[in-house]
C-alpha cells in the first residue's frame, strides 16, 4: 500500500490496532476536521459531536483507506459527509427560524463600517439554515471555506455541474432571504 | 431596474460572505483534549470477550434448562433394558436374541 503523506507510518500502525498511533492522527488532524465542521455546527456541543462522529467513522473505515491520496483529503471527505448527514437530519427536525435579524444593514468590509463579522456570520447562518442541505453544503464550502468548484466536487463526490447548479440556486435563495422578498 | 436590484443584492451577499470569512468560528474550546475524548469513545465502543460472555450467560442458562427438561421427558426407553421385564411383556424371542447377542 502506498501512503504518500507524512503520517503514513501512523496510518499503518493505526490500521494494525495501535491506539497511540490513532490518537496521534486525531491530534494532528483535529484542527482540519473541527474547522470544517464548525461551519455547520450551531454550537460547541454540536461541533464536538460532529468531530467525534467523524473520527469514529475514520476509525471504523481505516482499513478501506487505499492510500492513493493524502490521508488529510480522505479525512476531509469523511468530515463533509458527516456534516451533510447532520444537515439532512437537522432539516427533518427543524422548524422555520425567525428571520427578523436579517433586516440588519451590511457594509463594505474594506471600510470597516457596518455590522461586525460575527453579526454577518450570524445573519448568514440564519439565512443558510433555510437552504436545502445540498445547497447549504455547497455554498458553505464554496464561499466560506473558499474552495474551488473542483475541490467541492471532490469533497462531496458530486459532479462539477451539480456543484455549480447547487451554488447558483443557493445564491439565488440567499439573495431572496437577505433581501427580504422571500416568496414563501 | 430589476437587473440593478439583482446586482446590488449580489454585492450585498458577497459582503456578507467576505465578513463571515473574516470571522472563522472559534474551535479552541472543543480542540482542547479532543483526542482524549475521541479515544475514550472508541474504547467505550469496544467490548472485551468476557463482557460478551457475561451478557450471553442468561441465554446459555435458559438453553441448559430447556435441554435438561427435554432429555428428562424423552429418557424413558421404548424397550425396557431388563430381560425379565421384556420376557414378561411378550417379546420373548426378540428379547432373548438381544440378550444373547449382547445388543
Amino acid at each position: 500500500m502506498a501512503v504518500p503523506d507524512e503520517g503514513a507510518d501512523l496510518v499503518r500502525s493505526a490500521i494494525g490496532g495501535d491506539d497511540e498511533a490513532f490518537a496521534e492522527l486525531v491530534r494532528r488532524h483535529k484542527g482540519t476536521v473541527l474547522r470544517i465542521a464548525a461551519r455547520f455546527a450551531r454550537n460547541h456541543a454540536e461541533l464536538e459531536d460532529l468531530g467525534q462522529e467523524t473520527f469514529l467513522r475514520v476509525y471504523r473505515d481505516l482499513r478501506s483507506f487505499r492510500g492513493d491520496a493524502p490521508f488529510g483529503h480522505w479525512l476531509s471527505r469523511i468530515t463533509v459527509r458527516v456534516c451533510y448527514d447532520a444537515l439532512r437530519k437537522r432539516r427533518r427536525e427543524e422548524k422555520d427560524v425567525s428571520l427578523e435579524v436579517l433586516a440588519a444593514p451590511v457594509a463594505d468590509p474594506s471600510t470597516g463600517n457596518g455590522p461586525s463579522a460575527q453579526l454577518a456570520r450570524m445573519i448568514l447562518d440564519q439565512a443558510m439554515s433555510r437552504l436545502k442541505p445540498e445547497d447549504r453544503l455547497v455554498i458553505t464550502l464554496f464561499e466560506l471555506e473558499d474552495r474551488s468548484v473542483r475541490e467541492v466536487a471532490e469533497l462531496t463526490g458530486w459532479s462539477e455541474t451539480r456543484v455549480k447548479v447547487r451554488a447558483f440556486r443557493a445564491r439565488q435563495a440567499l439573495k431572496r432571504y437577505i433581501g427580504g422578498d422571500d416568496e414563501r | 431596474m430589476n437587473d440593478k436590484r439583482h446586482d446590488r443584492r449580489d454585492v450585498e451577499l458577497d459582503r456578507y460572505f467576505a465578513l463571515a470569512r473574516q470571522a472563522p468560528p472559534d474551535i479552541s474550546g472543543v480542540e482542547r483534549n479532543f483526542e482524549t475524548r475521541v479515544m475514550a469513545r472508541i474504547r467505550e465502543g469496544r467490548e472485551p470477550w468476557y463482557a460478551l460472555a457475561w451478557r450471553l450467560a442468561p441465554v446459555f442458562l435458559a438453553l441448559t434448562i430447556l435441554l435438561a427438561g427435554w432429555s428428562l421427558s424423552y429418557s424413558s426407553p421404548a424397550h425396557p433394558a431388563d430381560p425379565v421385564t421384556m420376557l414378561a411383556s411378550g417379546t420373548q424371542e426378540v428379547a432373548l436374541l438381544d440378550y444373547l447377542t449382547g445388543e
